[in-house]
């Protein structure tokens, strides 16, 4: 996990002659003109005033998310057995930060999963369910975690969809999380889950959600350790080649080992279903 | 200058304007701001206001010193230029460097200038002090709601979006004895029994959905322990908006196990009867309300009532007749079908319920019932074959009410044990007709009970020694508006059947005392000497003297003037009972005789004991005489001498009964030839007469 701990670079990973982060940055604002929607939910859902009513009325313009929205609200994950039939319960039955969290997926065409990496969604849903399963011990809350977890990774997709070959090279050679941030520093000058905190500043995310983002590499920080402890377990669940990090270490103490079992047990066994909610 | 020129141009404002704005913006006091410029190939602060260097505890000479990256710690030198971008405005929050090395969060927010060379920096502190004070409140009052719930005995939940939890409470980790790890999100739901996750999830989304602020949600649950236990619980939802985020609960849970198996023991008791464990009375007729459609025809009730129980508990004693209880109640268990409802009725009475059959199912199911009666059962060494006699009704149109159905069974077990015991009696349309008939029947006897319809007639009783009326005899009389008169053969055992007999034996005692004390009044000396009034077996208990007493009282005459009839197979019920309470009117003052004497199967024995005055030869020994067969009446006469006791002949018809009666020793005698039974008006115009007249038995002598 910690920076020194990285691997060196495979030498195919050398930088993206073509890459231009400026132009990669820039793209983020231009996503928000095709769904413009999704960009309204996106800029609305964290404020103090949001209500299900002015969401679900949003929602109503954008027949394609609000039908995931009201899939997911009667997921297996939510658990309301089919109950919820319209799409203001919907919004308050996966909360308006999962609103905004499915509306920046759209926005970020995430739920294409031909255009990302392997296995990016397996990850990114057993990285948001740790998270939420694990929020509790770091004194956040289980929502947002999830939300935090389920975009951690848009940096990936922005580097891969812009780097379709590149990246992937680099998604497959380096499996560790330390390992790809390095493999990225090293290659497109900055690592995608700084990228997703830029992403995330840029469309007023709150600095809460964006914070955990930046102070991920800084083994010291407790701000970062549920997102680092959830990319630990995450890593367990999804690489079968993962390499352990003692999760006392990089929860800053706030776990032990025997506080994840029933964690993983639970991650392992919605992760799936999660994903299947979310990209229908 | 030419960026400048351009701005001006773009908004129209004078330099003036222009001179006014950043005037302002140098003297602000509310906002830091600085320039960042690249000067020889590194970001400098080119200018700042003096908030920028208050903010930051650095003069303005020395901002202007460093690299705007040196205040940055956190953005590498790559990273720089996602902040300071040339095509659109930037916000982000950054620790920035003080002067004194402290790092300050900032929302840092960045503006190209338009040459895109150049960009204006505006610092703001992402907490003053204030905001800092709140949040430190709030995060105190959030410790206090944490630890409120956290230690509270009573388990909570808490979601804050859907049915998603984000907070268990030890109290229900302990309840479901799983961890908080495995209860969070929903897995929570996972302890919620299969058949009672709908009703959670109705009463939670009440909560959640519209107006869900102003409704609770309850739903009573089962919840599975780990190790496979329920307990049963009542969860209450109530709503719980987080602004920003939604909708969401918080659950408590109340455990009432322990509180539904105590009330469930109540009920229980209260249901079911303690020896047998079988559902009683209460229960049954529940149980076939519930059952009971009008116009129904497959619900069956059988009736069973043992035969001869009393014996056994006579003999062998109570605790054996419980013991035979119980043994049959649990073969009566073991022969119905499954569904069926075995209850006791009472004392040696069992009534089983049947639906979706057809009467000869019914039938053929209380055969089976009375096969396991009958096995052999041995208690206190002695092998007893027990029987049943057994009334059998299934439901017909005639049937208005459930309670009806089982009321004909009990009819329809009473002919069967008429019929000559341990027979199944089906309760037919002509047996039901007779029945309601019966009942009606009582209905109005009650009524004409209460309200005093049921009249007196009164026989005089001569005294064979001189002729002279001894007494009168009290002759209940019902004149039916209807049926017109009703006779005391059928009204009397009726009112014994149903209860009523000691209503009808108040009435007749009281009014015989009124009539007495009546003829006292108007007769003086010629008013009867005594009336005999009839007891019903049912009313010989320790209440009859004292009913006596009271009536004399009441109406002011000495014991002495009444005489009570008792039949000898009411003495013969209970002898030494009947002992007592006849000692105890002897005591009083009162006389006793034994009415229909020579029908029953008295024992000599007893006779001598008893306290009693009088004996009465029944009618039909009397009869006997005009046959030349005087030997019975002959026998009790002499009896009666022997024993010290007076006679009264009933049934005297002719002048040469009374003759021979009076040859054979009578002491009385009493017949409609001599005398019919008067009202009590024409019975006080006849006294009066006989006042005057010569004695009635000399004339028939």
């Amino acid at each position: 996990m910690t920076p020194s701990a990285a691997p060196p670079v495979a030498p195919a990973l050398s930088l993206a002659p073509t890459f231009d982060l400026e132009r990669v940055v820039a793209s983020i604002d231009s996503m928000a003109a095709q769904r413009p929607v999704a960009a309204q939910i996106v800029s609305v859902a964290n404020s103090e005033e949001a209500s299900a009513k002015e969401l679900s009325r949003m929602l109503g313009a954008d027949v394609a998310l609000a039908g995931r929205v009201m899939k997911l609200a009667n997921s297996a994950f939510y658990g309301m057995r089919g109950r919820v039939t319209s799409l203001q319960f919907a919004v308050t039955v996966v909360g308006f930060a999962t609103v905004r969290t499915m509306a920046t997926v759209a926005l970020t065409d995430l739920e294409d999963e031909s255009r990302l990496p392997e296995d990016f969604w397996q990850v990114s849903t057993s990285l948001a369910l740790a998270a939420s399963a694990l929020a509790p011990r770091f004194a956040e809350r289980p929502q947002d975690a999830l939300c935090l977890g389920l975009l951690a990774q848009l940096g990936v997709a922005l580097l891969h969809h812009n780097d379709p070959v590149g990246y992937a090279d680099l998604w497959t050679q380096e499996r560790s999380c330390a390992g790809r941030r390095h493999a990225e520093v090293q290659r497109y000058g900055i690592s995608a889950l700084r990228l997703t905190s830029v992403a995330l500043e840029q469309w007023a995310f709150p600095a809460g959600m964006v914070a955990p983002l930046k102070m991920v590499d800084d083994p010291t920080s407790f701000q970062g350790a549920l997102l680092r402890s959830a990319f630990e377990l995450a890593g367990r669940i999804t690489d079968a080649d993962h390499e352990e990090i003692p999760i006392e270490r990089v929860s800053c103490g706030q776990l032990k080992q025997r506080d994840v079992l029933p964690v993983l047990d639970q991650v392992r066994g919605d992760a799936e279903e999660l994903r299947r909610a979310l990209l229908g | 200058m030419a960026a400048r020129t351009r701005v001006a141009d773009e908004h129209q404002a004078s330099p003036e304007v222009v001179a006014a704005v950043f005037h302002k913006v140098t003297v602000s006091d509310a906002m830091a701001v600085m320039v960042v410029e690249p000067v020889g190939g590194d970001l400098h602060v080119s200018w700042s206001n003096g908030m920028a260097g208050r903010l930051l505890g650095y003069a303005a000479e020395d901002l202007r010193a460093l690299s705007f990256e040196q205040l940055l710690p956190s953005l590498s030198a790559g990273e720089l230029r996602l902040l300071l971008r040339r095509e659109r405005a930037v916000t982000m929050t950054l620790p920035v460097r003080c002067a004194s090395g402290v790092l300050l969060d900032c929302s840092v927010s960045t503006v190209p200038a338009p040459a895109g060379r150049r960009w204006t920096v505006r610092l703001a502190a992402t907490a003053n002090e204030t905001e800092r004070a709140l949040r430190a409140t709030a995060d105190a009052h959030e410790r206090r709601f944490s630890t409120l719930t956290e230690r509270s005995p009573v388990p909570t939940l808490l979601s804050e979006q859907g049915l998603r939890l984000a907070h268990v409470n030890d109290a229900f980790c302990a309840l479901v004895d799983l961890q908080a790890e495995q209860l969070l999100g929903t897995g929570w739901l996972g302890t919620v029994h299969p058949d009672d996750l709908d009703a959670v999830i109705e009463s939670a989304a009440a909560v959640l959905g519209d107006g869900g602020e102003d409704r609770d949600g309850e739903a009573r649950v089962r919840l599975v322990r780990a190790d496979g236990t329920e307990r049963t619980t009542v969860i209450r939802f109530a709503h719980l908006f987080t602004p920003g985020v939604g909708a969401g609960f918080v659950g408590t849970i109340e455990d009432i196990t322990e509180r539904l198996a105590f009330e469930s023991r109540l009920a229980h008791q209260a249901n079911h009867d303690p020896l047998t464990g079988l559902p009683n009375r209460t229960l049954l007729a529940e149980h076939v309300a519930c059952r009971f459609t009008p116009g129904g025809s497959r619900l069956a009730c059988i009736f069973l009532d043992l035969d001869n129980f009393k014996v056994v508990n006579d003999s062998l004693g109570h605790a054996a007749g419980d013991q035979l209880l119980v043994e049959l109640a649990d073969r009566l268990r073991a022969a119905v079908r499954p569904g069926d409802l075995v209850a006791r009725f009472g004392g040696d009475e069992f009534v089983v319920v049947c639906t979706d059959v057809t009467e000869d199912g019914a039938v053929a199911l209380a055969e089976r019932i009375g096969e396991a009666l009958r096995r052999p059962v041995t208690l206190g060494g002695v092998e007893l074959r027990p029987a049943a006699s057994v009334g059998v009704t299934v439901q017909t149109a005639e049937h208005a009410a459930a309670e009806e159905l089982i009321r004909d069974c009990d009819i329809a077990m009473y002919q069967a044990k008429a019929a000559g015991k341990g027979r199944i009696t089906v309760l037919d349309g002509e047996a039901r007709a007779q029945a309601r008939d019966k009942l009606r029947l009582v209905a109005e006897l009650r009524e004409a009970i209460e309200q005093r319809a049921i009249t007196l007639m009164y026989q005089p009783i001569f005294s064979t020694e001189d002729g002279t009326v001894a007494a009168v005899e009290s002759l209940a009389r019902w004149q039916h508006p209807v049926r017109g008169a009703i006779s005391p053969a059928t009204f009397v055992p009726l009112a014994e059947e149903s209860g009523l007999v000691a209503g009808l034996g108040l009435l007749v005692l009281d009014e015989t005392c009124r009539q007495l004390a009546e003829w006292d009044r108007e007769l003086g000396t010629s008013a009867p000497a005594r009336a005999n009034v009839n007891v019903s077996a049912l009313q010989l208990d320790g209440k009859l003297t004292g009913h006596v007493e009271s009536a004399l009282l009441r109406h002011a005459l000495d014991p002495c003037r009444l005489s009570i009839e008792l039949t000898e197979s009411a003495l013969m019920k209970d002898p030494g009972a009947a002992r007592q309470v006849l000692q105890q009117l002897r005591e009083l003052g009162v006389q006793v005789s034994i009415d229909d004497f020579g029908t029953g199967y008295s024992s000599l024995a007893y006779l001598r004991h008893l306290p009693v005055d009088c004996l009465k030869v029944d009618r039909s020994f009397v009869a006997e005489l005009a046959d030349g067969h005087p030997e019975i009446t002959s026998a009790v006469i002499a009896l009666a001498r022997s024993l010290g006791l007076c006679t009264v002949a009933e049934g005297v018809e002719t002048r040469e009964q009374a003759q021979e009666l009076t040859r054979l020793g009578a002491t009385y005698l009493q017949g409609f030839s001599l005398a019919a039974p008067l009202t009590g008006r024409d019975a006080t115009a006849w006294f009066a007469r006989q006042h005057v007249a010569r004695p009635a038995v000399g004339a028939l002598a």
